[in-house]
């Protein structure tokens, strides 16, 4: 029983931290996401926040809003920033936007970057489909940028001419599926402007391009003359929801400012992962020493109970575990991540003096282990309830979504969030690894012979 | 084995007044340099730069307020550690005001200084720039989690250790808390650090820690209450209970005390002000939790006991106190 358990945590360990890589000729695919695979916050990896908001006095709509978010994630997209965190609040017109920067930069000009992203969009309708370069963006999907030929020239409509563009659904009399569609509403300059391209470009391409990036290049079935038109394609409710707030943000009444702008160096954030590292491998060796030498038997368990716990934080964080999503690290987030393990090492302290007493007090090896057990359990299982109530408000109140979003809308800072994450997952790692592994390991090697000793477990020698 | 017979309740005095003369110099220092709230709170903007070679003080405060029209207060640190060989030097510029500083000015003063010195090479290495609004939203935020956080502890411990008097229990453990919070925050104010989220994430995790601290004495009396039976006084039952946790008391915080300053050394060297500034005060909070748990809790919990126990004496009928 001991070996397997030690064995498990081992493996988990290993595992956790280094991942499993399958080689399959040039291409090693991630199987289970090592510590590697951790995506770092950018105080630690260096990278900007900014809050962007409307220049309105008055409040903004849900839809521009959501216009106003899809345009700005199709700027990241194009300037190649694809792991970006973005934020929506309703309630106070924000929105809120975290992106590293590559370290392969050279230079580091993160307000070039912000303002580009805030720009007023430039919203065109084209003749025809040409460009120039082809991306591949975060989705999988390529990204056709720079209009070129005469789709560089002829210009057909710009962001002014569509009042409007929703996505729809529509189903088919005959066969009875329903498909979506975005349906445009246009002004009766655009209409008019409208009116004679399709008629001119019946059958050919008119292609949508949000700045330079082109967003959709659909076919001129009809000439459109009243203004109101639809683009089908197979899109799914997602997509053509997209595609409409892309087009709506080209018709946006209003220009974002950005009310809040933090940036981080990276080669700062370098050094302090370096040194966060460093910091705990020390203390954890520390730790590691202190408990062998105080505890002997049960302090080596409570190692390996530890170095269990500390794999299952970095494995909840990193991806590793299906069911959780992976989550960006920051440095409040190690903090929650060092606590925990603080608290797992009170849990395996606590278990041990209690042993330790009962043996002390002229019980046998068994009996002690029981009792010693048996005593600590509730002082732990309080403790550790308690920091669970404090990580789980800090959860909620500092969350995506939280309890105060009455008043306050959602978060606009996810470092205190990543700290009760962390907390929480270590803490419920500590019932886990500190007390059911460690008194799994801690029965289990009792019954081996070379581990009668009641010195080893902190009694006087025999 | 060690064990240990110190009067806790007997020396109560001595803990308190060590513990109220620590709040009066906190208190004094609070006078003189006042509270500093992080522009995370107030609103504001920082701005801190790197460069090489030589820049003087006064001629960045000049260009940078006749680029901003802000007045603005220029720091400059030689020799920063960096990655890489190449020591670097830094110049931080905080801006006067809780405004927050538009992206063009900020870029304005990258321009104007950059024109000054050619050759320092100016590059962000960091900044802030927040809106007073959003800083005062977090802020609120940032009190009221604490204040929800103590409400649902008191309720817990209330539920948990009804048989050792859980209200006041409970309500004990609350004031060696509020202590604990009273250290952290002097301990910012001694080291005029302004107060920013780190000081929350230290508050909340002290919280956790301390009370953990406290319960586990708790329930050494909840279960000496039941060995020691319901005759034992008051001040014997708890000075057992905190004697004989003492050990892992004292095993615990010296523990995390170790993790937690090795998190400091590593960061003062790497000259990391984020960690630093969260690393010390975690240390004072984690000395303070365990004493406050041990010497003011406790100790507490007994004076209020007593008091509870010679109210009841004093209403009994006056036959029995005759005597």
């Amino acid at each position: 029983m001991f070996f397997i358990v030690a064995f498990l945590i081992l493996f988990l360990t290993y595992t956790a931290l280094f991942g499993i890589h399958v080689q399959n000729g040039d291409n090693s695919t991630t199987v289970i996401k090592g510590a590697g695979d951790i995506r770092w916050g950018i105080d630690i990896r260096g990278g900007v926040e900014a809050t962007f908001s409307p220049e309105t006095t008055q409040k903004a709509t849900k839809d521009q809003l959501n216009s106003a978010k899809s345009i700005i994630e199709l700027r990241m997209v194009k300037n190649n920033i694809t792991d970006y965190e973005i934020y929506t609040d309703y309630n106070n017109d924000r929105i809120i936007v975290r992106f590293p920067w590559k370290n392969d930069e050279k230079s580091f000009d993160p307000e070039s970057a912000v303002k580009e992203l805030s720009a007023t969009a430039l919203l065109t309708f084209r003749e025809g489909g040409e460009y120039t370069t082809t991306e591949t963006g975060s989705d999988g999907q390529p990204v056709y940028k720079t209009p070129k030929g005469t789709t560089a020239e002829k210009i057909i409509l710009q962001g002014a001419d569509v009042t409007s563009a929703k996505s729809e659904m529509t189903q088919d009399e005959t066969t009875g599926k329903s498909s979506y569609l975005v349906a445009l509403e246009l002004s009766g300059d655009g209409a008019k402007k409208f009116a004679e391209a399709t008629e001119r470009l019946n059958g050919q391409t008119i292609s949508i391009w949000m700045d330079d990036v082109m967003i959709s290049a659909p076919r001129v079935d009809a000439v459109i003359t009243d203004g109101k038109c639809t683009i089908t394609g197979n899109f799914t409710a997602q997509e053509a929801s997209a595609l409409a707030a892309k087009i709506n943000a080209g018709a946006l009444p209003f220009k974002l400012s950005t009310t809040n702008f933090s940036s981080i160096n990276p080669s700062l954030g370098d050094s302090s992962l370096d040194a966060m590292f460093l910091a705990g491998c020390i203390a954890f060796a520390l730790v590691s020493l202190f408990m062998l030498i105080v505890f002997r038997l049960p302090g080596l368990i409570a190692v390996i109970a530890l170095m269990g716990q500390v794999a299952l934080s970095f494995a909840a964080v990193s991806g590793y575990f299906p069911f959780l999503p992976s989550f960006t690290l920051t440095l409040p987030g190690l903090a929650g991540i060092i606590l925990s393990v603080g608290m797992g090492v009170d849990a395996n302290i606590i278990t041990a003096t209690r042993i330790k007493e009962e043996l002390w007090a002229g019980k046998t090896l068994d009996g002690s282990i029981q009792r010693g057990d048996e005593n600590s359990f509730w002082a732990i299982f309080d403790g550790n309830i308690t920091v669970i109530i404090v990580a789980l408000i800090l959860m909620l109140v500092f969350g995506p979504t939280n309890i105060l979003s009455l008043f306050f809308g959602p978060s606009t800072t996810g470092s205190i969030y990543s700290f009760g994450y962390t907390l929480l997952i270590g803490v419920i790692g500590n019932f886990l690894m500190g007390v059911t592994a460690t008194r799994l390991m801690t029965k289990s090697i009792s019954g081996f012979q070379f581990a009668r000793n009641k010195w080893l477990y902190g009694g006087a020698a025999q | 084995m060690k064990k240990f017979h110190i009067g806790f309740f007997e020396h109560r005095k001595i803990y308190f007044a060590i513990s109220i003369g620590i709040m009066l110099v906190g208190l004094i220092f609070n006078f003189i340099y006042g509270t500093q709230l992080d522009i995370k709170f107030t609103g504001g903007a920082v701005l801190r730069y790197s460069y090489t070679g030589t820049i003087d003080q006064e001629d960045v405060q000049r260009i940078v307020q006749q680029t901003t029209d802000k007045p603005v207060t220029v720091t400059v640190s030689k020799d920063v550690k960096k990655t890489g060989n190449s020591a670097k030097n830094n110049v931080s510029l905080s801006f006067a005001g809780t405004e927050s500083l538009s992206l063009e000015k900020q870029q304005a003063v990258a321009a104007d200084l950059a024109k000054e010195y050619p050759n320092a090479h100016f590059t962000v290495v960091e900044s802030n720039s927040i809106n007073p609004v959003m800083g005062r939203d977090f802020l609120l935020k940032c009190v009221i989690s604490i204040v929800i956080a103590f409400l649902l502890l008191i309720i817990y411990i209330a539920l948990r250790f009804k048989k050792i008097g859980g209200a006041s229990a409970g309500a004990m453990a609350i004031i060696a808390l509020l202590h604990d919070v009273l250290m952290v925050y002097f301990t910012f104010i001694i080291f005029r650090m302004p107060l920013n989220d780190n000081f929350i994430a230290v508050v909340l995790t002290i919280l956790g820690y301390s009370l953990n601290d406290t319960i586990i004495i708790y329930d050494r009396i909840r279960e000496n209450r039941r060995l020691m039976g319901p005759r034992t006084e008051y001040s014997v039952l708890v000075d057992t209970s905190i004697n004989q946790t003492f050990t892992r008391s004292v095993y615990t915080a010296s523990c995390t005390f170790l993790s937690i300053a090795t998190v400091f050394v590593v960061g003062a060297v790497f000259g990391l002000d984020t960690v630093k500034t969260f690393a010390l005060p975690m240390m004072v909070g984690i000395v303070t939790g365990c004493y406050s748990s041990v010497c003011i809790a406790g100790p507490l919990y007994v004076m209020w006991q007593n008091h509870k126990a010679k109210q009841r004496l004093e209403n009994v009928p006056a036959k029995k106190s005759k005597k």
